[in-house]
């Protein structure tokens, strides 16, 4: 073969490009002509067949659970989760479930959750959930908040329909003790929310910090700092670990408020 | 999840033109069958767990929103997501980092493919043809694309870590490149 390293001009350079060795200006430069010219999209996407077969023998692997999540919540989209799930968590059906009839079952979730509390919580650090039952003024449940330290997820399921003003929308504030409040995100006031939990914001979930919902501007306050009336807030709590999370789902059914008395 | 087979290749297709479509079965059924072979490129690229979470998520954002400019008659799905992967990944350790964060492996070392007799009957025709190819370059060359391929580095760290000449890489990297058009495109 007599090819040479000057023959290749502008096709070099997407080779180079797709091969990955071009620094940061050249990618960028490349990654823009893509953009903007026909021939640069079809040299580069040529380059793509030649090259991207090298990686089917890249060996596989299961990327963590909470990446599809935050996919879902970066998108604000409601797939049913596609892998395989087990547990109170994964259980998908029943989070829809809860959310037919959040008003009555929140709070039977919520029996359910706190009623092995009576053993001494497991210390800081093995806990696999928190949770949070954050109260308006009146003493009335709002919201709970139920942490999934694992799966660093957060459910927020609203017990009680909140009264908003127009405009205005639920937005959930983490607060560590002593320190600013950060935004979980904004929340639904009349069905469950799911929040990924980035790795930031799950080492300040703890027994000293708690939440809190504050009317914000649709779309969450504009500061990144509270700017409405608290409405409702918690503390937070450990929960008894995930031990038998199919002896939790039946309790839930089992407690339904619907079936009968508390 | 290894696309060998027309019906399988021909499948995802499906599923990522009905993604562009916006239809999130479809999204959440590609996802599971391609999200382990996306993340163990950005793993093998990025070497660092975190990141290659973060990225993978970048690259499914990235697919959800440009799905509708999906042509398969231009590629193939698995193509076509690996080299967002792929890109989203470079960018990456562009972004922050001239050298890797681990000790720098040597190309002679190179491993991590599977290289079994299953994983051999099962790889594609493109596959076969592309080693096929490669295997007609100078060994050097040859393994200084494959590092390339898989790691992202630049042509500075390639040198380095050949301990060659920048010139010397560039070299053999760019004669590989136009070798391998010859190759394949024959």
């Amino acid at each position: 073969m007599n090819a040479t390293a000057d023959d290749g001009g502008d096709d070099l350079r997407y080779a180079e490009y797709v091969l990955g060795v071009l620094d940061a200006d050249g990618r960028a430069r490349v990654a823009h002509e893509v953009q903007t010219i026909d021939e640069a999209a079809i040299a580069v996407a040529v380059w793509q067949q030649r090259l991207m077969p090298l990686a089917e023998r890249v060996e596989e692997l299961a990327p963590p659970p909470y990446v599809w999540a935050r996919i879902l919540d970066a998108l604000h989209l409601g797939t049913p989760a596609p892998l395989k799930r087990q547990g109170l968590w994964e259980n998908l059906p029943l989070w829809h479930w809860l959310g037919v009839g959040a008003s009555v079952i929140a709070a039977a979730l919520l029996v359910v959750l706190f009623l092995p509390n009576r053993t001494p919580p497991p210390a800081a650090g093995h806990l696999d959930y928190m949770v949070s039952t954050m109260q308006q003024d009146n003493g009335v449940t709002g919201w709970t908040a139920t942490m999934d330290l694992q799966h660093a997820r957060m459910v927020v399921v609203p017990a009680t329909p909140v009264a908003m003003a127009e405009g205005r929308a639920p937005e959930l504030w983490l607060i560590p003790a002593g320190q600013k409040p950060i935004s979980v995100g904004v929340i639904d006031r009349d069905k469950p929310t799911t929040i990924a939990l980035d790795p930031a914001m799950l080492a300040r979930l703890g027994p000293t910090a708690s939440l809190a919902v504050t009317a914000e501007p649709l779309g969450g306050s504009p500061s990144g700092q509270p700017t409405g009336a608290v409405i409702a807030k918690g503390a937070i709590s450990g929960a008894p670990p995930a031990g038998a999370p199919g002896h939790q789902v039946a309790r839930v059914y089992v407690r339904d408020p619907g079936a009968g008395p508390v | 999840m290894s696309p060998a087979t027309p019906t399988e290749r021909e499948h995802l297709n499906q599923l990522l033109i009905r993604t562009g479509r916006k239809d999130e079965k479809a999204f959440a059924e590609l996802y599971q069958r391609t999200s382990s072979k996306l993340f163990g490129v950005c793993l093998r690229m990025l070497r660092n767990r975190s990141e290659a979470d973060e990225v993978l998520q970048e690259t499914y954002t990235t697919v959800w929103r440009r799905a509708a400019s999906f042509d398969d008659a231009k590629a193939g799905a698995i193509t076509w997501l690996t080299a967002i992967a792929r890109n989203k990944s470079i960018d990456r350790l562009r972004q922050h980092r001239e050298e890797p964060l681990e000790d720098p492996y040597l190309i002679d070392s190179m491993g991590g493919d599977q290289t079994t007799p299953a994983a051999e009957a099962e790889s594609s025709h493109e596959y076969r043809r592309l080693e096929k190819c490669l295997d007609a370059l100078e060994p050097q060359q040859r393994n200084s694309v494959r590092e390339a391929f898989f790691t992202g580095a630049t042509y500075n760290e390639l040198a380095k870590r050949c301990q060659v000449p920048l010139g010397t890489m560039k070299s053999w990297i760019r004669r590989s490149l136009m070798q391998l058009r010859i190759c394949l495109d024959q």
